[in-house]
């Protein structure tokens, strides 16, 4: 309990260890090799729900058919690649999945322009390389390696931002199912229930864009933004609260209609279109995720409470909502401001002091 | 399971079938159950009246989809459709009871009965839907899609498709799908009578009616256990014989209206529109699939075979998906099945797979395929000798309607109308009929049905005359009947050839010439959607040519709307929007080269005439600020920055030292030759008086000359010689009066001198630089 206490952040296994304990004493279904629980099981671990009288927490809301095709892939033992904008918590869900499948998210491979091929194959101790020759000893193992010894699950996060000709040796890993060892003249084939859940992020696109024959390897879901108001009013509430209870910050949390007023912003500059549909308006050329949203109302909270008045005003809102759409000035400017003059205004007298406070700001 | 059987009811002996319509599953089972039966005589549930047309429906050469149209000969129409797909177990039925010698029948309220009830249902709906009936429906709604939810599916037709499409037994699936429905009956039907009295005395009615055609069977000698009698589901429990029928009496007090009934061709697309009909009605193309997998008695055929179409789309239009892509996508579907410990996958399951297997994870990459697969462009057919259609009715009576069936020959004839109010009839029928035909003819024209043609007259400003040749043809027929699948009737088919135009993403030209369109045909609800998808457009839209090009349209409409009685003053917020995205535009716009500069000039000339022409609804105080702002930039084209500053200049915007310290900062000797003269040039486009009563301007020009070296006059001299072109001889001779002021040789003699023409000399210089090469132009 000590550990979980001042620990920044737990990996998920041990953060809800009591959940898929539960999950698992009254898991009735059949659970596939390699796998801790059933496909139902798992399924429940991430969207939330009961299990045998302890209340599962949901970990993915919003869409379910999401999580289920996320699933079904895993089953197939095809790899799976979770893609989207940036802040639509595909780490998060890959980093769930596979603690519910394998019980170990911590088989991890960040990928960066760094990244070499040894990280995702193996590398060597080359003191003892050099002292004894190749030897299994001597070899030091690749998450992914271990992950085929166990008939575990690997994350691969950032898949995009390797370079082409190291992301190219996933290829005959996912279709060969083996790493060869040409020095120890050895094979090392993956246990059942080895498969990799690798995440990329659309924003990267063409940065390094995957060959169509690693694609092929992969069962793509994108993970979209939540799919309406209210799930989003959700997310962002629920993850506001989280966040800041663990940062301590003392100030009453926003109120509903400041969730309330964000989250439809964030919602009809990322549509392109108003809410009702009646209007369409210009997208800003930033990314305007949840994950925005709910740093913008922790910040204008931290603002609050450390110049502000202590509770969340029009003022902190604005400053954040500027800050938040306008990130390539010229463009997102005249966006900002179109959005301001043609949408917001008209809104009535409940935005009258978000409206006042924007456009005081921005001209 | 005593429960399903007990709800399988008996009346008398007859046998009662239960289906959902449009139902493969329904048609496969129904098709076992008759071949099982043999039944003499087969009753299904469809307007009464319609039964002479079961033998139509089942002649060779109908391809189905096909509908029962039933309408009222009498204004306003009003029409029923009951479409029948190659699924549809009624068609089945039918088909059955064609090669099997038996007697088909339908035998609920006949249409002319049934339309009236549709219409008095309606009406008391369009007095304010009570809060209560629309609770019931959402409550309805919500059960169906909690046993969904029960059972673990996403959504009803999943559920649906899982537990009743996937049944391979045809006794469980009979009795199965009559315990349902009764079950789900007795669910909503206290409630329904409570909030939606009316809805439920109109089932009342149709079961009662229904009853008393299957007793008049009877009695008609049929033995009871040779009748199958096929109905929705919903019913089959009111179908025994422990209510009473309805008797003769009753019947006779109904309501009716008089009706026709005529076959149509349908189409999937249509089907697929077709609200609160059945199952199967987001995919009619992938049923169809299903259908033909039943027959061959592989039901397991369905998923590969979906995927493998999607596939084949995709390769078509060029983007390559494997084989093993395929295969992947079906082990994918197997897997979301088996997650909910399915049989066979569903609609929903291959459709997610199609996406993540062959979209690599985006509906934008499959979903033309998709809507290919699942919906399809088959639309039905019907073979020669089947009745008129209701669009031909309609034209043939607007004709009549309005005068105008003489013009229905073969010769041209030409007619002139004047949509103006013509004060000397009495009625405001005759009044207007001009405008009317205009309207009427104005549709055709839309629907480019040939036997109108609409010439072109040169009016001023006016828009109340208008001139067409009518001439009839064969050709002309074909493409009414053809507009049949657009619309019941000329204004609906019109109106939906403009929604289809709009669905094809116009640009902004084209949506602001659909606006206008909808005016001309006298439809204001599609003339609103062209205003809705024009504002849409016009939050993109990036080039300052469209806009102003949009706004001119819009600015006649605003202007001239009520020549047709039509209320245009709903397009004023579009055209503030619009012009505030011109004058935003405008800036940016202006750095271009002089070759678009011509173009953009002449937005701006458009714009600011209606900035003015609508000053009260535009923002113009923005207007000319972007104005000033682009006349005092130097980085934009000087010929625009010169047109900002003269458009200013003539509205007097322009303070006298302003101009004096602009026009020598413009034409100073540091800013290079081209630009400057250019930047006259500019200023000369517009209203030369406003420049010729401004003596500062031609001060600061004669400096500006004076200050020049010899190669910068003779640069400056292409521009200015081309500038001063545009000018009429009169405004020449004006500048030469000015000049000779200026140098006080006194306004007469100087514009003498001027207006000398050139010496030879002269004019050998001039060619001379005309010809030479600046190294640089």
């Amino acid at each position: 309990m000590d550990q979980k206490q001042s620990t920044l952040r737990l990996p998920a296994e041990k953060l809800y260890a009591h959940e898929l304990e539960a999950l698992r004493a009254s898991d009735k279904g059949e659970r596939p090799e390699g796998w801790q629980l059933s496909p139902r099981a798992v399924l429940t671990f991430i969207i939330g729900g009961e299990a045998g009288g302890t209340a599962i927490t949901p970990k993915y809301i919003g869409n379910r058919r999401i999580v289920e095709i996320a699933i079904a892939t895993l089953l197939t033992d095809r790899a799976l690649l979770l893609i989207g904008e940036p802040g639509t918590a595909k780490s998060w869900l890959s980093e769930n999945l596979t603690a519910a499948i394998h019980g170990d998210s911590s088989k991890v491979i960040q990928g960066t322009a760094g990244t070499s091929e040894e990280q995702i194959r193996y590398s060597w101790n080359y003191a003892m390389l050099l002292a004894n020759g190749p030897s299994n000893e001597a070899i030091v193992k690749s998450p992914i390696y271990r992950a085929m010894e166990t008939g575990g699950i690997a994350r691969f996060e950032e898949i995009s931002r390797c370079a082409s000709e190291v992301q190219d040796a996933l290829i005959s890993i996912l279709s060969e199912k083996t790493i060869t060892v040409p020095e120890l003249g050895s094979e090392v084939p993956a246990n059942r229930g080895f498969s990799i859940i690798a995440t990329a992020n659309t924003r990267d696109r063409g940065v390094n864009d995957m060959s169509a024959a690693l694609k092929r390897r992969f069962n793509i879901v994108v993970l979209p933004a939540p799919a309406d108001l209210d799930t989003e009013i959700d997310i962002v509430r629920k993850r506001v609260s989280e966040i800041a209870a663990n940062y301590r910050l003392g100030e009453a949390l926003p109120t509903e209609a400041a969730v309330h007023k964000v989250v439809t912003i964030f919602r009809e500059l990322r549509a392109g279109m108003t809410l009702d549909g009646k209007e369409k308006i210009k997208q800003p050329s930033g990314a305007i995720s949840t994950a925005e949203a709910i740093s913008l109302l922790v910040n204008s909270m931290a603002l609050a409470s450390s110049f502000g008045g202590g509770s969340v005003s029009d003022e902190d809102l604005a400053a954040g909502l500027l800050g938040a759409v306008v990130k390539d000035d010229g463009k997102d400017d005249a966006v900002w401001k179109e959005y301001l003059e043609n949408v917001m205004k008209k809104r009535g007298s409940e935005w009258r002091g978000l409206y006042n406070a924007c456009r005081e700001l921005s001209s | 399971m005593s429960a399903m059987k007990a709800a399988v009811k008996e009346t008398a002996g007859v046998h009662l079938f239960g289906i959902r319509h449009l139902s493969p599953a329904g048609a496969i089972h129904l098709r076992h159950f008759l071949n099982e039966i043999k039944p003499e005589l087969v009753l299904v549930e469809g307007p009464a009246d319609a039964t002479p047309l079961i033998g139509h429906i089942t002649r060779s050469g109908v391809t189905p989809p096909v509908a029962i149209l039933a309408y009222t000969d009498q204004l306003p129409i009003r029409t029923l459709v009951f479409p029948l797909a190659s699924y549809s177990p009624e068609y089945e039925a039918f088909r059955w009871a064609a090669s099997n010698g038996a007697e088909a029948r339908f035998i609920d309220l006949p249409s002319n009965i049934a339309i009236s009830m549709h219409l008095g249902k309606r009406e008391a709906v369009e007095e304010g839907i009570k809060q209560e009936a629309q609770q019931h429906w959402s409550n309805v709604n919500e059960r169906y899609e909690k046993v969904a939810e029960l059972a673990g599916e996403p959504d009803y037709d999943s559920y649906w498709e899982r537990y009743f499409e996937h049944s391979s037994a045809s006794d469980t699936y009979r009795s199965a799908i009559a315990a349902f429905s009764e079950q789900m009956r007795l669910l909503n039907e206290e409630e329904e009578r409570s909030s939606t009295p009316l809805e439920a005395a109109s089932n009342d009615i149709r079961e009662a009616y229904m009853r008393s055609r299957i007793a008049e069977a009877i009695a008609g000698g049929v033995p009871a256990d040779r009748i199958v009698v096929i109905a929705g589901a919903y019913h089959v429990s009111a179908l025994t014989t422990a209510i009473a029928p309805m008797s003769d009496e009753e019947a006779a007090a109904l309501p009716r209206r008089d009706t026709k009934l005529t076959l149509m061709p349908y189409s999937n697309y249509k089907l697929s529109n077709h609200s609160g009909y059945g199952a199967g009605n987001h995919a009619p193309a992938y049923f169809d699939l299903a259908w033909q997998c039943l027959q061959a008695d592989d039901p397991g055929k369905l998923a590969p075979l979906y995927l493998s179409k999607i596939a084949g789309y995709m390769r078509e239009s060029g983007t390559y998906r494997s084989a093993a892509s395929v295969i992947e996508g079906v082990r994918l579907a197997e897997a979301l099945t088996s997650l909910r410990g399915g049989r066979l996958p569903v609609w929903r399951d291959l459709r997610d797979a199609a996406i993540v297997c062959l979209g690599h994870g985006e509906l934008s990459v499959v979903s033309e395929a998709l809507v290919k697969t699942d919906i399809g462009t088959s639309i039905g057919a019907l073979p020669e000798g089947v009745s008129q259609t209701p669009i031909q009715d309609d034209l043939n009576r607007n004709l009549k309607l309005l005068k105008l069936d003489k013009y229905k020959s073969a010769v041209a004839a030409d007619l002139e109308l004047d949509l103006r109010e013509n004060r000397r009839v009495k009625s405001e029928e005759a009044a207007f009929i001009d405008l009317r035909r205009s309207f009427f003819l104005q549709r055709l024209e839309l629907l480019g049905i040939s036997f109108v043609r609409k010439k072109t007259i040169r009016q001023d400003g006016a828009t109340w005359a208008e001139h067409w040749v009518l001439q009839w043809s064969p050709e002309a027929e074909i493409q009414i009947v053809e507009a049949t699948l657009k619309g019941e009737t000329v204004e609906l088919a019109a109106a939906f050839a403009i929604k289809e135009a709009l669905e094809q993403s116009p640009d902004l030209r084209t949506a602001a010439k659909l606006v206008k369109q909808a005016w001309e045909c006298g439809l204001p609800s599609s003339m609103e959607d062209a205003r809705r998808m024009l504002q849409q457009l016009a939050v993109d839209a990036g080039a300052i040519e469209q806009v102003a090009g949009a706004l001119r349209e819009l600015s006649a409409l605003i202007q001239f709307g009520d020549v047709r009685k039509a209320d245009t003053s709903v397009l004023i917020p579009l055209l503030k929007q619009l012009f505030l995205r011109g004058t935003l535009l405008l800036v940016d716009s202006a750095a271009c080269n002089d070759e678009a500069a011509a173009a953009i000039a002449a937005a701006m000339i458009d714009m600011h005439a209606i900035s003015q022409q609508h000053y009260d609804d535009v923002d113009d105080e923005r207007w000319l600020k972007q104005l000033e702002l682009l006349a005092y930039r130097d980085d934009r084209n000087a010929k625009l920055s010169g047109l900002a500053f003269a458009l200013l200049l003539e509205r007097n915007l322009i303070k006298a030292d302003r101009l004096a310290a602009e026009v020598s900062r413009r034409l100073s000797p540091g800013t290079d030759a081209d630009t400057g003269a250019g930047w006259f040039e500019g200023m000369s486009l517009r209203n030369r008086y406003v420049l010729l009563s401004r003596r500062q301007l031609w001060e600061q020009l004669d400096l500006y000359i004076h200050s020049l070296d010899e190669t910068q006059f003779r640069r400056s001299l292409v521009y200015l010689r081309r500038a001063f072109s545009g000018f009429e001889a009169r405004d020449r001779s004006m500048v030469a009066e000015l000049l000779g002021e200026l140098w006080d040789v006194g306004a007469l003699e100087g514009g003498d001198a001027l207006s000398q023409p050139l010496s030879e000399e002269e004019q050998q210089t001039l060619t001379e630089l005309d010809e030479f090469d600046f190294g640089d132009i």
